[in-house]
């Protein structure tokens, strides 16, 4: 194998094994960065929204922090396209 | 916060390894010493980190958990050998003692002695049980072993409050082990160092225990879900065993899947835990199962307990007596309810028939046979420890073994095992060491593409449990009005 080759290969290499980490980055922004969607046509309802300022009560018995996770992943970005994803592969397992 | 959320993986762990990696200390030097500011501001965000982890999910626990805390770290430094009498040592491992099992006691099982108590004696005890703090077992057994460990004068006591806050709290092993011993992370909790290559292999060991979770646990637990609502009465024998091997499977990757993550997570930041499961299926007997499985809750139970009450050298009757000691707790740690009891006692009874009488004779049986056996037995192990009530896993086993008096096969066993046989072959070259060592062995001879294939394997481990984690959170409303 050539230098030049194998240059290019270590190169191919160290990207692909910094994507992991950077795909957690970059959905972790893009979350914060795509506005906020209010309606899903495809599951024909209303999605959850950033929470409210919250009651003292909400946080001590945990159903605010439920609903950060729920508007997290409601939100998440591309979320119809996971959701395909996730359903045509389900029909080959 | 469970590690296979969204929530967690796309939240939680950038904005915590950002603030890790920001506070203090290159990415690639050694940041040694517990005295450079560096590592101590780092200890520090993953001390904070971790709390707040914890108080995601139980907000109000994790006052509970500071309490522990502090008590054992008082109870440490009065324990330090140098400074205490015999006797006064002695008083405080006492003490320690009692306030841990206490803790245990009431939270995890008062409720199921409340419980026994009524259905054995009818008496109505107006009594309420408190809810479970998620980790309490986990963390519990982390303290108790850190204060045995300096009773005994096998490790100093932890002078810093916020690196034994650190070892006790600490969110990869904080809600589901594994149980770490304090002797063992000591020197890595001041001085540990991290390079990029160490990082994105916890990241990948991380993206394999979330992709066994998401991918593989969770879609072969929705065949058994589907097997055990069914009546006793409905179900073939072939179903039966589809699904007590579906269970088989999911509980595996689900377990050792948070193990993985917990370990891959450990890594990223510094740690090196030690491993929790060893391919239990392709075990050749009972005690060998439970050399693989769970590996960290044995060894406690094995170095706090069964080795203290004196083991298996004071004779045949105290080995009998500590083993089914040792198997009851087991049981009773695993949940407050009187199957896992039965399950431990159950394991117990074959580890006491192995030790006393199948030790010399099963090295003559053939290898197929020994593999058969231990599976067997854990496959039947498993019906007592999903099935909380007893006479509903006796009516499963029935079933399993044709007495229930139902069909062997039937169209619909056919039909759900039909659907799921990619899955099952999967899960179960999965769940055995072969493509591991396949892939090794292609190493050696293609190291550069064998790189290659594994980095673009993490990628699509980390792309399809994505896609897995957002499609469980995919709800149509159907009975939607315009």
């Amino acid at each position: 194998m050539g230098t030049k080759t194998k240059r290019n290969l270590s190169i191919i290499l160290n990207i692909l094994s910094v994507f992991p980490l950077l795909f957690i980055l970059a959905m972790f922004i893009l979350h914060l960065a795509l506005p906020d969607i209010t309606f899903s046509k495809e599951e024909r309802r209303y999605l959850a929204q950033w929470p409210p300022v919250f009651h003292i009560e909400g946080i001590i018995d945990g159903s605010y922090m439920t609903k950060v996770e729920t508007y997290f992943s409601d939100q998440f970005p591309f979320r119809i396209f996971w959701v395909h994803i996730q359903k045509d592969s389900d029909q080959f397992l | 916060m469970v590690f296979s959320s969204l929530f967690f993986t796309f939240a939680f762990l950038p904005v915590t390894v950002i603030l890790y990696y920001s506070s203090g200390g290159s990415f690639t030097t050694r940041t040694a010493r517990p005295w450079v500011l560096g590592q101590h501001l780092r200890n520090i965000v993953l001390l904070a980190a971790s709390l707040f982890f914890y108080a995601w999910g139980e907000p109000a626990y994790v006052i509970l958990m500071c309490i522990s805390i502090m008590i054992n770290y008082c109870i440490g430094s009065f324990l330090d050998k140098d400074n205490t009498g015999r006797r006064k040592r002695k008083l405080w491992l006492i003490i320690s003692l009692v306030f841990n099992f206490g803790c245990l006691a009431y939270f995890k099982y008062f409720g199921m002695l409340i419980g026994t108590i009524t259905s054995v004696s009818g008496w109505n005890l107006n009594a309420a049980a408190p809810a479970l703090p998620i980790g309490i077992s986990f963390y519990t057994f982390q303290a108790l072993s850190y204060v045995i460990d300096v009773y005994r004068g096998k490790i100093k006591s932890q002078k810093s409050p916020i690196l034994f806050a650190l070892y006790i709290s600490m969110f990869p092993q904080l809600v589901a082990g594994p149980i770490v011993n304090y002797a063992d992370i000591e020197s890595q909790l001041a001085d540990r160092r991290v390079t990029l290559r160490k990082f994105n292999e916890g990241l990948h060991r991380f993206l394999c225990g979330l992709a066994k979770k998401v991918l593989l646990a969770n879609n072969i637990g929705l065949l058994w879900s589907q097997v055990k609502a069914m009546p006793s009465t409905e179900i073939s024998v072939l179903m039966a065993w589809g699904g007590i091997m579906a269970f088989t499977l999911q509980i595996y990757f689900d377990f050792s899947g948070y193990s993985d993550m917990a370990i891959g997570l450990g890594k990223m930041f510094g740690f090196r835990f030690k491993e929790n499961f060893k391919y239990p299926y392709i075990s050749q007997s009972i005690s060998e199962f439970w050399r693989r499985w769970h590996i960290s809750l044995g060894s406690w139970f094995k170095e706090y307990v069964y080795i203290p009450l004196g083991g298996s050298r004071a004779g045949k009757w105290k080995l009998i007596r500590n083993l089914f000691i040792v198997w009851f707790l087991t049981g009773l740690w695993h949940g407050a309810s009187w199957n896992f009891v039965i399950w431990g006692l159950y394991f117990g009874t074959l580890l006491l028939i192995e030790k006393l009488f199948l030790q010399n004779r099963m090295a003559r049986w053939p290898k197929a046979f020994r593999y058969i056996y231990s599976l067997l037995f854990v496959m039947i192990g498993w019906v007592f420890f999903e099935f909380s009530n007893l006479t509903d896993a006796l009516s499963f086993l029935r079933v399993m073994f044709g007495l229930g008096g139902t069909a062997f096969i039937d169209n619909q066993a056919i039909m759900k095992l039909k659907t799921c046989v990619i899955l099952y072959i999967v899960c179960i070259s999965a769940a055995s060491p072969w493509p591991k060592k396949l892939a090794l062995s292609f190493k050696r001879i293609h190291p550069n593409i064998y790189k290659l294939a594994a980095n673009v394997y993490y990628c699509a481990l980390m792309f399809f449990s994505t896609a897995y984690m957002v499609g469980s959170t995919y709800n149509p409303f159907i009975y939607f009005r315009f």
